[in-house]
């Protein structure tokens, strides 16, 4: 009796000392890697004068010179807009397509299913640079280099595969009767993927979509292979500016244009957290 | 009309095959429920009644439909699952009138279809309520709801009570006992708890790997067991069993030279086969068969004993009480219509009767 009265409270004190050292861990390298974002968004709002003071400040006059220089110059504004166009039609194309291919995957029974999807997923495996040549090549045999579709369509071959494996483990764990029941209810087999499936993994499926979202965002190789001036997207951008040997690296110029391509990243990320939650909290796999 | 026959189906799936050639006819608002241990195919049945299962050979008739080919939703049936498969999204109201919805009935009809199945099922306070907000009973009586509101020519049911605690079981036994007797639907209800299959059917089939082993109303599987292995699942404790030879028409032999004098000869004059009295059978007698009582355990209202004779251990249920104790010498007798005989065949392992029971 008195051993356990006695040891009872040094294992929550210990384990008091451990939740905090979590804390503590985690926030160090919460700083270690928020740093150069802060760093970036607070450069952008320098000017030059300050950029290249040492040490740097931390404080100083805040001035929206190089959001002002860049936004009047059209190529960023028409990047901005390419961007979203692409990401939207590719997150928007691999959510319908990979989700129909990940439901067939986790409930058809199908002779070779299984191979099927593990072949698509091994595509995965293969590096872009392996595919950025051939589509170019293809692309422009087509007459589509430097269209919107061409990019979307090229951002497809990965998003589709990751859309259908994050799906078919979200739908494998759905049971199996929710659809036999609208299927005697009334419902054929799409009926019951639409109407009741679909509803049910709606958390999941903005999830899904919101990551393939930002992954499309995000990509550099195939928007510099594929596109040059009409379909260019914003991390082609980045990569000229950062690149520019002819007038150096405008720190600026980099870091606005940097600061405008993060944002959207981190609100998407934000809403992903909660509509997963959410969908964790709402319990949608339980009967 | 809610008659549905069965006529030598077949059931693979690949090169396995489940269900070797079963055929039933039900009548239009019969109670019949499928019982067997698990594995058995009962599942798989009632799937391919409900249009879930492909139908790999033989027929299924709904009405006067061959329905082979015809697709759930048109197959004029409603199905309650074991683990209910209540629309999360949907409130309660909602995942009644699903069906309805599907099938275009105007708003107001579903509104009354809804309710008037809400109250018959006492679900009116939770109409609004979300499934996860509900408690297994009620969730239970939803999944009921649902079934019934759609005015289905068959019901089917694959172990709907065996996620509810024991009380509640019984509870809801009686409750779709009593829903059966008011709605007269043709009902076919899977189960693996033959006391449920006894106490809510009209006619039980009993089935044991892919076949049928018998298809009779309760008491006739009680009475007259067709096989050894329906006379081991019917009834509760289960039956005793002895293999042996027959000496002379009414002496028994055990295999360690134990001779039980048998009340009857075997109808089948067998030289060699198995006999099984039921615990419940047993009475205390001055001569009869010698056991050792090893414990007594009184209810009550009766008292089980269990007992050794000829070195196995056996069950006898005695009405009322006893002053017998353990290590008494007792001598068992059997009421002559009371003893079954059977090919000699090995019993259907207890523990795994016992474990679905
Ligand atoms: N989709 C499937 N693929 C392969 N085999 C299956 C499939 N479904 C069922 N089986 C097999 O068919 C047999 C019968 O299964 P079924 O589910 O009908 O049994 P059951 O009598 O309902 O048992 P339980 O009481 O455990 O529910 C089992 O051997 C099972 O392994
Ligand atoms: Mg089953």
């Amino acid at each position: 009796m008195t051993a356990l009265a006695v040891s009872r409270p040094r294992r929550s004190s210990r384990g008091a000392l451990a939740t905090r050292l979590r804390i503590v861990a985690g926030v160090a390298v919460s700083v270690i890697f928020l740093f150069p974002i802060y760093w970036m968004i607070l450069t952008s709002f320098k000017d030059q004068v300050d950029i290249f003071t040492t040490p740097p400040k931390f404080l100083f006059t805040p001035t929206l010179a190089a959001y002002a220089e860049y936004m009047q110059r059209a190529d960023i504004v028409k990047r901005l807009i390419n961007t979203v166009i692409v990401a939207t039609g590719a997150g928007l194309l691999s959510i319908v397509v990979g989700t129909m291919a990940g439901y067939a995957l986790a409930r058809i029974r199908l002779r070779g299913a299984a191979t099927f999807g593990l072949l698509i997923l091994l595509s995965r495996g293969v590096p872009p640079i392996a595919l950025a040549v051939p589509m170019f090549l293809v692309a422009r045999k087509l007459g589509v280099i430097d269209k919107h579709i061409t990019l979307i369509l090229a951002y497809s071959t990965f998003l589709i595969p990751y859309v259908m494996w994050l799906m078919r483990s979200f739908f494998m764990a759905l049971p199996r009767e929710l659809e036999e029941s609208a299927m005697i209810d009334g419902c054929s087999r799409y009926g019951a993927f639409f109407k009741i499936i679909v509803p049910i993994s709606l958390p999941g499926l903005l999830s899904t979509l919101i990551f393939s979202m930002i992954l499309a965002w995000e990509e550099l190789l195939f928007a510099l292979v594929l596109t040059s001036r009409h379909a260019s997207t914003i991390p082609v951008a980045i990569a000229g500016i950062a690149g520019d040997t002819v007038n150096g690296a405008n720190w600026a110029a980099l870091t606005a244009v940097g600061t405008i391509t993060v944002i959207p990243v981190v609100v998407f990320a934000l809403l992903v957290q909660k509509w997963l939650i959410k969908g964790l909290a709402e319990g949608a796999t339980k009967g | 009309m809610g008659t549905v026959q069965i006529r030598d189906v077949r059931k693979s799936f690949g090169t396995f095959e489940v269900l070797h050639g079963v055929s039933i006819d039900i009548e239009d608002g019969e109670f019949v429920a499928l019982v067997g241990p698990s594995g058995c195919g009962k599942s798989t049945l009632l799937r391919m009644i409900a249009g879930l299962e492909d139908i790999t050979a033989g027929e299924i008739v709904i009405g006067d439909r061959v329905v082979n080919d015809v697709a759930p939703k048109d197959r004029d049936i409603a199905m309650v699952f074991q683990n209910y498969a209540l629309y999360p999204h949907k409130n309660v109201r909602d995942n009644m009138g699903f069906a309805l919805r599907q099938r275009r009935v105007s708003k107001r009809e579903i509104t009354e279809r809804v309710e008037e199945a809400a109250r018959i099922l006492g679900l009116e306070p939770l109409l609004d309520r979300k499934p996860r907000q509900l408690s297994g009973g009620q969730r239970q009586r939803v999944a009921m709801g649902r079934a019934i509101v759609r005015n289905p020519n068959v019901f089917l049911f694959d172990e709907p009570l065996s996620n509810l605690d024991a009380k509640l079981r019984v509870q809801m036994r009686s409750e779709i006992k009593e829903l059966h007797q008011r709605l007269k639907t043709t009902t076919i209800y899977v189960t693996h708890d033959q006391i449920e299959a006894m106490t809510l059917a009209d006619r039980v089939v009993v089935m044991n790997g892919g076949v049928i082993e018998q298809v009779g109303a309760p008491l006739d599987l009680y009475d007259r067991p067709a096989s050894l292995f329906v006379a081991a699942f019917i009834g509760s404790p289960p039956m005793n069993f002895f293999e042996g030879d027959f000496v002379d028409p009414t002496t028994f032999a055990l295999a360690d030279g134990t001779r039980l004098k048998l009340p009857v000869p075997d109808p089948k004059g067998r030289r060699h086969g198995t006999i099984g009295v039921r615990p419940e059978h047993f009475t205390l007698e001055q001569s009869g068969w010698p056991a050792t009582v090893s414990v007594v355990e009184p209810t009550g209202s009766e008292t089980q004993i269990t007992a050794r004779l000829a070195g196995r251990s056996i069950r006898v249920l005695i009405r009322g009480r006893t002053a017998t104790r353990p290590g008494e010498a007792i001598h068992l007798g059997v009421e002559p219509e009371l003893i079954h005989f059977f090919d000699a065949a090995p019993v259907p392992a207890l523990a795994e009767m016992e474990d679905v029971a």
